[in-house]
């Protein structure tokens, strides 16, 4: 090759054939472009392997439905989830009412109490009203949809109604409204008596909430004052029936103490904070099968409820109490409590391998010791707490017991037992810290503007209607943590454009983008338990993409790696070839130019 | 009459049955404590702690509990465990001078770090699984890396060279693993106690650490009920064994140091624990007084015995027990108070010695060899002095034998080979068939499971020693299966030695007591013992070495390219003519630059004198320029990619 380029040099043997050649600017062979050729080709196998390369360190990303999860996530934001619900008002003993005029007075009120906002697992409500005139006819306006209960006319006698126990009011109207079809959502229905003003005082409306789904407001004198019951009857539905009868203000609705795969483990602890002063056992073997069984049943279809106990010893708490002279006892103000439970002596744990991904709530008997006896917990009003327990919302309930003695009369403790009542009691209490974490009262009583209602409790510790509440509010929390932890997980994997997704965590994604679709659905349908179901099942699954082990192990592969590997073989071998076919073609642009003048020069010549 | 009476007795016994039946389930769950003192003849105290907690059969395990800890019940109920025991030791038990031959050494001495197995009730298939997930559970529980036992090449299953016999053992044990403070408190947390109150308040940390060794250890096992519908009992036994070194003032080297609870634990004990049903502490002595005088009724007899001319307790034992090589003193604690704490002291008057009882054979473990590439490993197995006074000599064919098991696990990495096996009986190389009764090998798989040897030795009663090796290659690991301190090298977990027909008991002459401890020491145990931990040092490679090789080579390959991209399009004869032409004008030194500029730049050597000083200087600041700028532009994306991730 180095001969051939000899050769054709225009430098050796052509000088002598044209006068004016100068070999400085001009040649009279044409440039060869075999080295350019090489270097080129070159050149562009390298870029050629590039995407090769670059395919190569690619590491292995399922593909992940961002879009699918941010429209998700949209979608809960702008349009909470509403469930239809019925509301059936009958109106027993008013003469000259309309029910279409009543209807769209209560759908007025209701409409104002909701304030046109919509909070997700509240009601797309229906409303239909029956209208029993004194004649024991009826007037009826049915909702839209045909499927709600059917009263039948004259079943509710106006005098007779409400008299006796609440219990079994309550029961007489479960069986006048049990042809309910319960297809789509469930139906409340709201019973105003307007009774004969007999002994001719001016009674008190009474209103109650029964344990199924009924409520009923009883008075005389109804008819001349029907605004006032019509916002009653729009009140109930709304503040009881649709919310639950919690205050706004209190625990907030979003926080559902249930685990994500749908379990509860309620650890029972009994403390002897000192068991030389005394100690004290429980039976809760049998508590758990007496009282405890009919409340995890009730709520089965929110939660699988297992629970378990335990008696701990030498368990003091974290904080001092002082001693009140007029009360004779210690006090511990409410202050103090977020330093009662002493998380260094309280072992309150379960087994981490039992329990699972299980929610644990800790319910904690306290027994004070002889230095602290009795330890009574005082409100910032300065009153004595009647229930000496607290809350602490998502961890569990504290409740203080004290001995009925204070009095260490003998060296060595005896072994006590808790009594079945003071059991008993202990249970109530724990019931209504049971309640209050879930966000209902623990009181029976709802009081508001327009006048208190009485609110039956069940020996479930909660009633159907509440039930309710809970599985909508349930779907809605496990539809919200799932669209957040799906958007946590959609933000981390962008964020980290170097990490392995394995195909588990996208066909998880899937799935649970899939579960919470169908909830949704099943949601505006009215399928109650159906739709918790796949809510529970969408959480579950995102939570088990997101904590997939894959992504805690091998976070991310980083770039510097890759440079550190790869760069010293490309940057030199690159440098050289660039370099390389970048001379070469300047070079063969320069003969090129002397050659064409070379040509011209021959042409002029 | 009598006939009646008979009648009678069945009908009452079956009643009391029912009765037991109807409340069985009704049996409280009881807690019992311990702690066990004994002078080692090296001047030397043992502190045995033992705890034992009982959890009567029951279907409510798991969910309802009063003092058995809610944690290991649950446990036992998810993973379906039958027997298990875990143990933290730190220290090597000295067989010589602590003893060898008594149930507190062949049921508290144990291998260094943490040792499991456990025994499962689930199907054959399902055990690996099992042990598994309770290895995790148990590392999350005891805050120690005893997850690491759950791949398939850190654990065996022995069939029966580890003394139980059953196919759903798994054995496992981290050689490693440091055991601290860390391990105790959760530990203690089991207690209903803890260490607030009763004999466990003696655990001071300092003073359990500063100790020659300690071993703390957990063992449970279920106890069947019998009955249809009624879940199973469970029996939790835990126990501390530590070997404290009493601070001495005397002078005399052969004098028995005095000592007392506070002074070897700076604590004292202020009252029992009131949850436990009993809490005793025990004095042993052994070599004692055991012959001198056989009836101690009377009271002066009695004194005699705790005040004598040779110590003196400080305080009156409750009772006095014999057993065949010593004395037991129990005493109660539950007398003493916060006014009057329980401080036991042993003052010595005169220098005593004696010894203890040893294993028939004492184990000991070597490695041979040198380099990185094989060596071989050594069990020795040499008679102690006490040997021929042990009972469970055997006599096969006439002639007197003693049986040992020998129990060995191999990790992978250490390629044993099993047919070097040689077994030497005093210095003298004996064929297989002469000595080995049994064996059972199951080779390892390379980074899949981990070898196991079993063995049964017979050896003739008056053996003076007896010798095991095996000749092993030593394996290549994958750079990221090194832990993190590779040079340090890498355990061979203990071998265990144990006696078939040796069984280690106490028995004492008089029939007492529910003490669990002393019933413990009652049960007939295997003496065994644990040999030393081998430190194999592998070939560890630079682990810097695989960046190395990718710089070398790459840029081995890039010198290669280069070299031939330019040999590819250079001209030589072009610049040879060059050369020619420039070599007539100019110097060799400034030609030598030439050429060096000229091969920089590519390009022709332009004749020095057609081009103008400053044409030059401004071609070369555009130059520079330009430079400057390529690099400017690579640090800028170096920049960017570097720091958006």
């Amino acid at each position: 090759m180095e001969e051939t380029s000899d050769r054709l040099n225009p430098t050796t043997d052509t000088s002598g054939v044209t006068p004016e050649f100068d070999p400085k600017t001009m040649r009279s062979t044409k440039p060869g472009l075999k080295r350019l050729f090489i270097t080129t080709s070159v050149l562009f196998s390298f870029l050629l392997g590039v995407p090769f390369l670059w395919k190569s360190v690619e590491i292995y990303r399922s593909p992940l439905p961002f879009h699918d999860i941010d429209s998700l996530s949209d979608q809960i934001e702008s349009t909470p989830l509403r469930f239809p619900c019925n509301l059936h008002a009958v109106f027993v003993g008013f003469e000259s009412k309309d029910p279409d005029n009543l209807r769209s007075q209560i759908q007025d009120g209701i409409n104002q109490l909701t304030h046109q906002s919509s909070q997700c697992g509240s009601c797309n409500v229906s409303i239909s009203v029956t209208v029993q005139n004194l004649a024991e006819q009826c007037l009826e306006t049915l909702a839209h949809n045909p499927s709600t209960c059917s009263y039948r006319c004259g079943v509710i006698i106006r005098n007779e109604f409400g008299v006796g126990l609440d219990d079994t009011v309550d029961e007489s109207l479960n069986d006048v409204f049990s042809g309910c079809s319960e297809n789509s959502g469930k139906t409340y229905s709201v019973v105003v008596v307007n009774k004969e003003n007999a002994n001719g005082e001016d009674e008190v409306i009474k209103a109650v909430v029964g344990k199924r789904r009924h409520a009923w407001v009883v008075g005389s004198g109804l008819e001349e004052r029907y605004g006032d019951i019509v916002a009653r009857v729009s009140e109930i539905f709304v503040k009881v029936f649709m919310n639950g009868g919690r205050d706004e203000e209190s625990i907030h609705g979003e926080f559902m103490p249930v685990g994500s795969d749908g379990k509860i483990v309620l650890s029972f602890s009994l403390l002897n904070s000192n068991p030389r002063d005394w100690v004290y056992d429980w039976d809760f073997q049998r508590i758990d099968d007496a009282l405890l069984a009919p409340v995890t049943k009730a709520l089965a279809p929110i939660a699988n409820i297992s629970v378990e106990s335990q008696v701990l010893y030498h368990t003091p708490k974290s904080s001092f109490s002082s001693w009140d002279e007029k009360l004779q006892s210690y006090i511990f103000r409410t202050s103090d409590l977020p330093f009662f439970v002493n998380s260094n002596e309280w072992h309150l744990d379960t087994s981490a391998g039992a329990s699972g991904r299980s929610k644990i709530l800790q319910f904690v008997v306290y027994i004070p010791s002889g230095k602290e006896c009795p330890l009574l917990l005082q409100l910032p009003n300065g009153e004595i707490s009647k229930t000496n327990g607290f809350i602490s919302p998502m961890w569990g309930g504290v409740i203080v017991w004290n001995p009925e003695s204070c009095d260490k009369d003998s060296e060595s403790p005896i072994r006590n037992t808790i009594s079945p009542q003071d059991l008993e009691q202990i249970v109530e209490i724990f019931l209504g810290q049971f309640r209050q974490l879930f966000g209902f009262k623990s009181e029976a009583i709802y009081t508001s503007g327009l006048g208190t209602y009485k609110i039956l409790p069940s020996e479930r510790g909660f009633t159907e209607w509440e039930l309710d509440v809970l599985s909508r509010k349930h779907t809605c929390f496990n539809l919200h943590s799932c669209s957040t932890t799906l958007g946590s997980l959609s933000r981390l994997v962008r964020s980290l454009p170097r990490m392995i997704i394995k195909d588990e965590i996208g066909e998880q994604v899937k799935y649970s983008l899939k579960a919470a679709k169908l909830a949704q659905s099943n949601a505006s349908l009215g399928g109650y338990s159906s739709s918790a179901s796949s809510s529970r099942e969408a959480r579950s699954l995102a939570e088990n993409a997101f904590f997939h082990p894959s992504i805690m192990s091998v976070s991310y592969f980083s770039y510097e790696h890759c440079f550190a590997v790869y760069s010293p073989f490309f940057l030199p071998v690159v440098g050289h070839i660039v370099l390389a076919a970048f001379r070469e073609w300047k070079r063969y642009r320069q003969e090129k130019a002397k050659y064409l003048t070379w040509l011209t020069r021959k042409k002029t010549a | 009459m009598a006939s009646l009476v008979r009648s009678w007795i069945p009908l009452l016994i079956l009643q009391s049955f029912l009765v037991a039946v109807a409340f069985g389930s009704k049996e409280a769950e009881q807690f019992s404590e311990a702690l066990l003192l004994k002078p080692l003849p090296d001047r030397k105290v043992l502190a045995h702690f033992h705890f034992e907690n009982r959890a009567p059969p029951s279907n409510s395990h798991g969910r309802h509990h009063h003092l058995f800890p809610k944690a290991i019940s649950q446990l036992v109920q998810k993973f379906r465990v039958k027997e298990m025991e875990l143990s933290f030791t730190q220290g090597r038990w000295n067989h010589e001078h602590w003893g060898g031959f008594d149930p507190l050494s062949s049921m508290n001495a144990k291998p260094v770090g943490v040792e499991l197995w456990a025994v499962f009730d689930v199907p054959q298939s399902q055990v690996d699984t099992s042990w598994k997930n309770l290895t995790h559970a148990l590392s999350g529980l005891f805050c120690a890396s005893i997850n690491f036992l759950e791949s398939s090449t850190s654990y065996a299953a022995p069939t029966w060279g580890f003394g139980t016999n059953s196919d759903k053992l798994r054995y496992g044990s981290l050689p490693r693993e440091a055991v601290c403070t860390e391990n105790l408190t959760p530990w203690l947390k089991l207690l209903p106690c803890r260490d607030k109150d009763g004999i466990s308040a003696l655990m001071n940390r300092p003073s359990v650490y500063r100790g020659f060794y300690h071993s703390q250890r957990l063992h449970l096992s279920t106890v069947e009920s019998g009955q249809e519908g009624l879940g199973s009992g469970i029996v939790l036994e835990q126990t501390l064994t530590v070997v404290l070194q009493p601070e001495t003032t005397s002078v005399e080297t052969n004098m028995q140091p005095s000592w007392s609870l506070s002074s070897l634990f700076g604590r004292k004990v202020v009252g029992s624990c009131v949850l436990a049903k009993s809490s005793n502490v025990y004095l042993q002595l052994e070599g004692r007084l055991g012959h001198e005088s056989k009836n101690v009724d009377t009271e002066i007899e009695a004194h005699k015995l705790w005040k004598n001319a040779d110590f003196d307790l400080s305080l009156k034992p409750d009772r006095v027990l014999r057993e065949s090589s010593g004395l037991l003193f129990i005493f109660d604690i539950d007398k003493s108070s916060d006014s009057e704490p329980f401080d036991l002291g042993l003052n010595w008057k005169l220098p005593s010695k004696w010894s203890c009882q040893q294993a028939p054979l004492q184990a000991s473990r070597f490695l041979m060899g040198s380099g990185n590439e094989r060596g071989a490993i050594a069990i020795l197995l040499k008679a102690t002095e006490s040997q021929e006074k042990l009972p469970g000599r055997e006599l096969t064919d006439g002639r007197c034998t003693i049986k040992a098991n020998i129990f060995q696990i191999f990790p992978w990495y250490i390629k044993v080979y099993y047919h070097t096996l040689q077994i030497f009986v005093d210095q003298q190389q004996k064929t297989d068939s002469e000595v080995l009764k049994k064996i059972n090998v199951s080779p390892s798989t390379d980074k899949v499971s981990s070898g196991m040897l079993e063995m049964m030795l017979e050896l003739p009663c008056e053996v003076k020693s007896a010798a095991i090796s095996i000749e092993y290659d030593k394996g290549f690991l994958h750079i990221d299966e090194y832990p993190p301190d590779a040079n340090q090298g890498f355990d061979i977990p203990s071998a265990l030695i144990s006696f078939p027909s040796h069984h280690a008991s106490l028995d004492f002459q008089e029939e007492l007591s529910k003490s669990p401890l002393l019933s413990s020491f009652k049960e007939k145990s295997l003496v065994r013992s644990y040999t030393e931990v081998l430190l194999v040092p592998l070939t560890t490679p630079d682990f810097s070495m695989p960046y190395n090789v990718i710089t070398i080579t790459c840029t081995i390959f890039a010198l290669y390219f280069g070299s031939l991209l330019n040999v590819l399009r250079r001209r030589i004869g072009e610049e040879e003519r060059f050369l020619k032409s420039q070599g007539k004008k100019t110097g060799g030194v400034k030609q030598l630059l030439l050429r060096l500029t000229a091969k920089i730049r590519g390009r022709p050597i332009e004749a020095p004198s057609s081009e103008s000083p400053a044409a030059e200087s401004s071609f070369l600041s555009t130059k520079l320029i330009f430079k400057i700028i390529l690099i400017a532009g690579a640090a800028a994306a170096w920049q960017y990619f570097s720091t958006d991730k």
